[in-house]
């Protein structure tokens, strides 16, 4: 036991802990801020909600991966294919998509699994993965693997989980060497396939182009009217400033007007005075909440706490000696760096306004459980780093 | 190393990885140093802009006064209690709304009034207008005004606040005409960007307050507060202060309308006293009446109850709302419509007492006849029989013709809201309102101003003054208001003959007295005039209304006066020497 709590990663439960910390209180203002008291004890039960992570955590972390990734990585996916599905038939609507089974929503649980499976079938050392993992028919099985779970949380619609499932999915496998040429080809492909979008939408969007064509434009586009406003709002962010361009206007000013040492906890006015859009002030857009309150400062503090836990991560899978460890330390990590990247960037317009939460800090019980668990798998492929067991 | 054993991920992919976190952070780090530092100014400025709250302050309604500058409604200054809800700041809505409560009603105890604020007041001002003051008790007293004063200490968070509310000094006088008003809750305007909060203003409801209250309205002006995080005000300082609205002079003499008031006393009728040349309302009076002032600061719900309730009506205007059969006043018109078919003036006709059409017979107020009358003496005896032959020989479309020259049958455009169209009848406007077709009988009775023939005093004011001085003229209640006017259609010989008539209606023709002779009594001056009775209803809810109209000096005249009480005697009997009095007293004030 002692051996084990040596090689417990000190640093990066630390960062998680004052992860939680910061989330905690941010959760208390924006909760303050609305006018249903339901809102005002949800820092409580963020609290309550991570110490059930924590139990799960530190099970996960002090078990041995080894013994549980791979017997429970296919009946876990299967059970988490099976919730998705469960989800569009019976499950809840909230602001216009279907993600909630009770309590809990299945799409965050499922990420955890998609990754775990992907890393104990691709990281495992047999001839069978040896000989897959080079071809065609390697990246074939990942992408049905990745690819019907992410459809399912594509149909409820929830376009900002499958974007970052998407990335630590091919993080993954490009590590892993699956069907390098091929898949690096796909991904540049897909890349100028994404630029290719954003010209049209600046070819249909852009001031004085002729409604005709920008009508035919948009109907060729892929794109869901909400998305495509959201892409316009991201290309032209001054011209609309009702909706999603004011949703992104007074992101901006709350995150600007922090300055460089904030304004104190609870004093954040863009936030109070209820100029931050409220439905999402708690989630999507809580990081607006925080670098008001905290400024410059804060917000540097909180990326700072970020590269910590993220690099201890990326050094978990460094010094471990198996490879479903590594991958799976690989896969999580950037699962969560997506997270991080994408919410912070949308918020200050860097990216178009995705439905999508900041890890620890967003209030979302499914996904703080979700990620401390992924941490805590994490965790334990430091402490069984040796190879034998 | 066995290949099995050996790891299928490079330590170098983690490093690289490790490289892509660290510089997909820096990246955030250095566009929020952006965003956070070097234009947080710019964002700054945007929040403050936020943080202000922009107040439209209301301006100080203008006066209403009367021709010479008698002041009948002004501006008082009135003392209310605020609360400021940001000295019961709470940790939330539910809790600062409680703590206002129950600070409100510790003063209310002290005081002695009970709160007048709804639960729902309460929490809507939180709501929508956190930053303002809330008016717990608007207008309060002196005695409780001492109260709270001396016990100020014991209740922070509430003030003494001064605003103005209306005023009317001469209370019930003109009434009808000055109107009321009301408040609106301070609310901005949907869609209004400029405004986050209104304090609510003074707005006309009827009468001359509604009419002009854009006139009289004060400018806004600004006010800005500056509110922290949770919306309650911090500081509040004036940007535009607001300005008075202008003054509205009307035409109305006090003198006069007091003297119309005193002759409607007691009585249900309406007078309307005109300058037949200028169209300038001297007054303007209905009765029963109503004090405005009991509509200030607000209308309390028993006295709603009572004005609605009342069957005698006292918040409608009857001079210029009121429809009522005219009666014989409108015998000069039916004279005229005559007189223009080509009846000769000289011509006469033997009335008998009784005017038969058909199965229809017709009394005259003669039992057994005038005998051989002219239209001149038609007119002074106020023959009916006389009349109807006349109309029944002119044709319907003649005297409808002449009834609308007249102005009868449309609104008189007079500056007020209550201006009634009336009714002039004909074939057409008959079966399309009863499914039935016009009769001679219908022209018969319309000659004498009965059947559905209907008209305000006001309307007969104008023909009375348009008989003599051959124009018709707008009415109109703002003194500088401009002077319209038309020429009646109308043979000038014709509206003398019709002019003699009504001077023979008040002077008699030397051998008798003409049926308005009471009219004319103790005036300085020649009146002219025509009275009317109009019977209503059969049997026992038989009523007469009772009109007289006037114009005087005979000659050139000045003023022309229509008057109607319900339930009198007869027109020369009971409203003629009303009128006369309101003559009297116009021509004693020096000749308006």
């Amino acid at each position: 036991m002692l051996a084990k709590l040596k090689r417990f990663d000190w640093l990066m439960f630390a960062a998680m802990l004052a992860l939680i910390a910061v989330g905690t209180v941010s959760i208390w203002s924006a909760g303050n801020a609305r006018s249903e008291a339901l809102f005002h004890g949800m820092w409580r039960s963020n609290l309550v909600t991570a110490a059930v992570g924590l139990v799960l955590y530190l099970v996960l972390a002090f078990a041995d991966y080894r013994r549980y990734l791979g017997a429970l990585a296919i009946p876990a996916y299967a059970v988490a294919v099976a919730f998705l599905v469960a989800v569009l038939a019976v499950g809840s609507t909230v602001y216009g998509g279907r993600r909630w089974l009770w309590f809990f929503q299945p799409s965050e649980i499922s990420k955890l699994c998609v990754i775990a499976l992907l890393a104990s079938l691709f990281g495992s050392g047999g001839e069978r993965m040896a000989a897959l993992r080079p071809t065609f028919r390697g990246f074939a099985l990942a992408a049905v693997l990745v690819g019907v779970p992410a459809m399912l949380i594509l149909a409820e619609p929830d376009l900002g989980t499958t974007l970052t499932l998407v990335p630590a999915a091919l993080a993954m496998l490009l590590v892993a060497g699956v069907w390098r040429r091929g898949l690096v080809t796909l991904v540049a492909l897909g890349g100028i396939a994404a630029l290719a979008m954003l010209g049209a939408v600046y070819e249909a969007e852009k001031p004085g182009a002729s409604p005709e064509r920008s009508e035919l434009i948009r109907r060729m586009l892929p794109l869901r009217p909400h998305q495509l406003r959201r892409v316009k709002v991201f290309l032209f962010p001054e011209a609309d400033l009702t909706d999603a361009g004011y949703n992104l206007r007074q992101a901006k000013i709350s995150i600007g007007s922090g300055g460089f040492s904030g304004k104190g906890i609870g004093r954040g006015e863009t936030n109070h005075l209820k100029y931050l859009p409220q439905a999402i002030s708690m989630n999507d857009f809580i990081f607006c909440v925080y670098a008001e309150e905290t400024g410059f400062v804060g917000s540097s503090a909180l990326l700072a706490l970020f590269g910590l836990l993220l690099l201890s991560g990326c050094r978990v899978a460094f010094v471990s000696s198996d490879g479903r460890g590594r991958l799976f330390a690989v896969g999580f990590t950037t699962l969560v760096f997506a997270h991080v990247y994408v919410n912070i960037a949308m918020s200050i317009g860097l990216v178009p306004i995705t439905g999508l939460p900041l890890p620890f800090i967003s209030s979302g019980r499914t996904f703080l459980v979700t990620v401390m668990c992924g941490l805590g798998i994490i965790q334990s492929v430091s402490i069984h780093r040796e190879k034998t067991i | 190393m066995n290949r099995d054993e050996q790891p299928v991920v490079s330590g170098l992919s983690c490093l690289v990885l490790a490289a892509v976190f660290a510089a997909g952070l820096l990246h955030l780090g250095v566009r929020l140093k952006e965003v956070q530092v070097d234009d947080s100014a710019d964002y700054s400025y945007a929040n403050a802009r936020q943080s202000v709250r922009r107040v439209q302050t209301a301006g100080v309604r203008g006066r209403i006064l009367d021709r010479k500058g008698r002041v009948l409604a002004a501006n008082r200054r009135s003392v209310s209690i605020t609360c400021q809800p940001t000295a019961f700041q709470k940790r939330t809505w539910e809790a600062t709304a409680e703590a206002i409560e129950q600070a409100v009603s510790n003063v209310a105890a002290a005081i002695g009034r009970p709160s007048p604020l709804s639960a729902k007041a309460v929490r809507r001002h939180i709501r929508q207008s956190l930053a303002m003051p809330l008016f717990v008790w608007r207008d309060i007293g002196e005695r409780e005004l001492a109260v709270f004063s001396e016990r100020e200490r014991e209740f922070p968070g509430f003030a003494v606040e001064e605003s103005v509310e209306r005023h009317y000094p001469e209370g019930a006088l003109a009434a009808h005409v000055i109107g009321y008003v009301g408040r609106d809750r301070g609310e901005a305007e949907a869609g209004d960007e400029k405004f986050n909060f209104v304090t609510p203003e003074l707005r006309g409801r009827s009468g001359l307050e509604a009419y002009y209250d854009s006139f009289m309205r004060g400018v806004s002006g600004e006010r800005k507060l500056l509110v922290d995080a949770r919306g309650f005000a911090i500081r509040r300082w004036t940007v535009v202060e607001s300005q008075r609205g202008p003054d509205l002079q009307l035409t109305l003499d006090v003198a006069i309308q007091e003297e119309v008031e005193r002759q409607l006393r007691g009585e249900i009728g309406a007078c309307a006293v005109i300058d037949p040349i200028s169209g300038g309302v001297l007054a303007l009076a209905s009765s029963p009446g109503y004090d405005p002032n009991t509509f200030v600061p607000s209308l309390s719900p028993e006295i709603y109850a009572r004005y609605a309730t009342d069957p005698a009506k006292p918040l409608l205007n009857r001079a210029t709302g009121g429809l009522y059969a005219p009666g014989s006043t409108f015998k000069p018109v039916t004279a005229i419509a005559g007189l223009e078919a080509g009846w000769p003036e000289h011509e006469s006709y033997d009335c008998t007492g009784t005017f038969a059409l058909g199965s229809m017979r017709l009394r005259c107020s003669s039992r057994w006849g005038h005998g051989e009358l002219d239209v001149r003496h038609a007119l002074m005896k106020s023959c009916n029989p006389f009349f109807c032959n006349l109309a029944v020989i002119a044709g319907t479309n003649a005297v409808v013709v002449a009834a609308r020259a007249f102005g009868l049958g449309a609104k008189t455009g007079i500056d007020l809201g209550v201006d009634a169209a009336g009714v002039v009848p004909d074939g057409e406007w008959k079966m399309r309102t009863y499914r039935e077709p016009w009769y001679p009988g219908d022209l018969a009775q319309m000659a004498i101003g009965q059947g559905m023939l209907l008209a305000t005093p006001l309307q007969m004011a104008r023909v009375a003054g348009a008989v003599g001085t051959g124009w018709l003229v707008t009415p109109r209640l703002k003194l500088d208001a401009p002077v319209e006017r038309v020429p009646l259609p109308f043979a000038a010989a014709h509206v003398a003959v019709v002019r003699d008539g009504m001077r023979m209606v008040v002077a008699g023709d030397g051998e008798s007295h003409g049926t308005g002779w009471r009219g004319g009594e103790g005036v300085p001056v020649p009146v002219s005039g025509k009275t009317g009775t109009a019977e209503i209803g059969m049997g026992e809810r038989r009523r007469k209304n009772t009109w007289f109209v006037a114009y005087a000096p005979s000659e050139r005249p000045r003023i022309a006066v229509a008057m109607v009480i319900e339930n009198g005697e007869s027109g020369g009997g009971t409203t003629a020497p009303k009128v006369c009095a309101v003559l009297k007293a116009a021509f004693r004030e020096g000749g308006s």
